[in-house]
């Protein structure tokens, strides 16, 4: 009778060091000099715009990421890569091993981030129960031809943030994140829920409550290839102009919270703070057995966590003068933009060692899914390269770089669109509650690096 | 054609990031050394399911030799979520000891694992 471990992310093994509080305090001062410089020199009128020139790539390129053998040949590839990691998840070893684990927290979760970073939003192209969707519509066109209902707009992103939501309370909130069986709920719940939408609204269910689509789209728009919006061929530009171009749709904000916030909860509630204070309060409370009241009261701290961010930066973009109220419910969207470098800047600092180290071990286990030995490609011989945990110093310039990046990239997007959006006059006082939230976001990050 | 704007953004940025990197290395020669001894050893007492030390946070290195000098009043598991990973059996009776020691640099949990507490977190430097 064992029981699985119970770990944080369900991988087991180390985490990484803290980084040296040095190096967050030189982070923390580049971060606050750049921003009180950019907000007192930086140009007065704004430059990014998606309809700025591109430096168009060879037309062979769009012809070829465009061309439905190219996407099929995807779409079919990750949807038996798909199958394959489900075969290990049903019927492999029901343990911590489990090829499916490093799969779910790592590879998609943070791969798919640095994968949407290079090359654009891939998870349009590869989604798997897209596939299934799709498949499923040429095989019974009369069920799935055209949708029931037209999809409620006014829902905007809100489905897709509780469906990040719902993974980040998986694998930092829940009693067991490496417990095989509820991941596989988790995964048949998500499959469930999107072929459902997919039968009642259509495919436009997809682009807006598909949680892994939604994260792709939103990071994709950091990556310097895009579309040129005149000619539509695919093209190198600024990844500032390629930002602006993110969709401003109700839940936005949301959904950038929940990444956010859940990202700096999982550094938090690994301090010796957070533990002793769950720990005693979990305890005392008889009810319930102790991993249901740690689960519980991690839920109710990830919830802070998220609502702190959405609450901060929602009420950051609307302080300005000048502006009618309609005018100021508005801003939130227009610059949640701005909040994507910090996002993807802090999930790399946290997550890289993971996407490298146990990105490794992930890859390795799907050469046995099974648990017979097998070892396909030669996979299963390998030793996972620790390059990032063997050099802390070199991890921790990485982490705090990254982190400070983000801010940089993230408050010029915000004083360019500021410029756009606040009238003449409180342009400079309009923008400076948003650059002490980002401020403090970067000092939260950098503190919480330091002390976890 | 690019707007010198955008040129000269990216140059900041440049600028900012080489600064920042630059700083960074420079405080590397600065760093503290945890002190490596002949071997760290904790003692850990588990009695009324209660365990002490708990979430104590402690400095190793790699290779050194890390005993766990437990004393208990109930069977458990002892895991340590390391490279290699660690697991001993405790048993309802004093002074056991278990050694293990860790290959790969990582902030190391030693978790207690029916009472579900973790003992110490252990931070092994290169």
């Amino acid at each position: 009778m064992t029981e699985p471990i119970t770990v944080a992310h369900g991988l087991g093994g180390s985490s990484d060091l803290p980084v040296p509080y040095a190096f967050s305090v030189i982070g923390a001062a580049w971060a606050l000099t750049f921003t009180f410089a950019l907000v007192a020199l930086a140009w007065k009128r704004p430059r990014f715009d998606p309809d700025n020139p591109t430096h168009p790539l060879p037309a062979a390129v769009t012809t070829f990421v465009d061309s439905r053998v190219v996407r099929g040949a995807a779409a079919v590839a990750a949807l038996a890569f798909t199958g394959w990691v489900l075969l290990a998840g049903f019927c492999g070893p029901q343990m911590q091993s489990n090829a499916l684990l490093g799969v779910f927290y790592v590879l998609l979760w943070v791969g798919l981030v640095a994968v949407s970073l290079l090359v654009g939003p891939v998870w349009r192209v590869i989604s798997p129960m897209r596939t299934v969707y799709l498949l499923l519509q040429r095989i019974t066109p009369e069920l799935l031809a055209k949708p029931r209902l037209r999809y409620p707009e006014s829902w905007g992103y809100r489905p897709a943030a509780v469906g990040l939501f719902a993974f980040v309370w998986m694998e930092l909130a829940s009693p067991n994140p490496a417990a095989l069986p509820w991941v596989k709920t988790w995964l048949l719940i998500y499959a469930v829920g999107l072929l459902g939408g997919a039968w009642l609204c259509g495919q436009r269910w997809f682009a807006r409550a598909d949680p892994f689509g939604v994260y792709s789209m939103a990071v994709s728009r950091l990556s310097p290839f895009r579309r040129d919006s005149k000619t539509q061929r695919i093209a190198i530009g600024n990844p500032f102009d390629h930002l602006v171009s993110l969709p401003i749709r109700p839940g936005i904000v949301a959904v950038l919270a929940v990444l956010l916030g859940s990202t700096a909860f999982d550094s938090f509630s690994s301090s010796v703070t957070w533990r002793n204070f769950a720990d005693g309060l979990a305890r005392s409370i008889h009810a319930v057995p102790v991993s249901v009241s740690l689960s519980a009261l991690r839920t109710i701290g990830m919830l802070g966590f998220v609502a702190v961010v959405a609450t901060t930066f929602s009420l950051a973009a609307r302080a300005t003068g000048g502006l009618d109220r309609g005018q100021r419910r508005a801003l939130p969207g227009q610059l949640a933009h701005s909040l994507i470098p910090i996002v993807v800047g802090y999930i790399f600092a946290h997550y890289l060692s993971y996407l490298v180290e146990r990105g490794q071990q992930a890859v390795f286990a799907l050469a046995d899914p099974l648990g017979r030995g097998w070892n396909l490609l030669g996979l299963g011989h390998l030793h996972v390269a620790y390059v990032l945990s063997l050099h802390p110093t070199v991890l921790a310039v990485i982490k705090v770089t990254s982190v400070v990046t983000g801010h940089i990239v993230a408050v010029i997007a915000a004083h360019d669109k500021a410029l756009r959006l606040l009238p003449s006059g409180h342009q400079l006082t309009g923008q400076l509650t948003m650059m002490l939230v980002m401020v403090s976001y970067t000092f939260t990050g950098l503190y919480l690096l330091f002390s976890a | 054609m690019r707007p010198p704007a955008a040129v000269s953004s990216t140059r900041v940025l440049l600028a900012a990031l080489v600064g920042v990197v630059a700083v960074a290395l420079a405080a590397c020669g600065g760093a503290s050394k945890p002190a490596s001894g002949p071997g760290l050893t904790i003692d850990i007492t588990i009695a009324h399911g209660q365990v002490t030390p708990a979430n104590a946070t402690l400095q190793a290195t790699v290779r050194q030799s890390i005993t766990l000098h437990v004393t208990s009043d109930a069977t458990d598991e002892l895991h340590v979520h390391s490279v290699p990973d660690h697991k001993f059996e405790v048993a309802a009776t004093a002074n056991q000891t278990f050694q293990f020691s860790v290959d790969v640099p990582g902030s190391v949990d030693v978790e207690l694992h029916h009472l579900d507490r973790t003992v110490a977190t252990i931070h092994v430097h290169p």
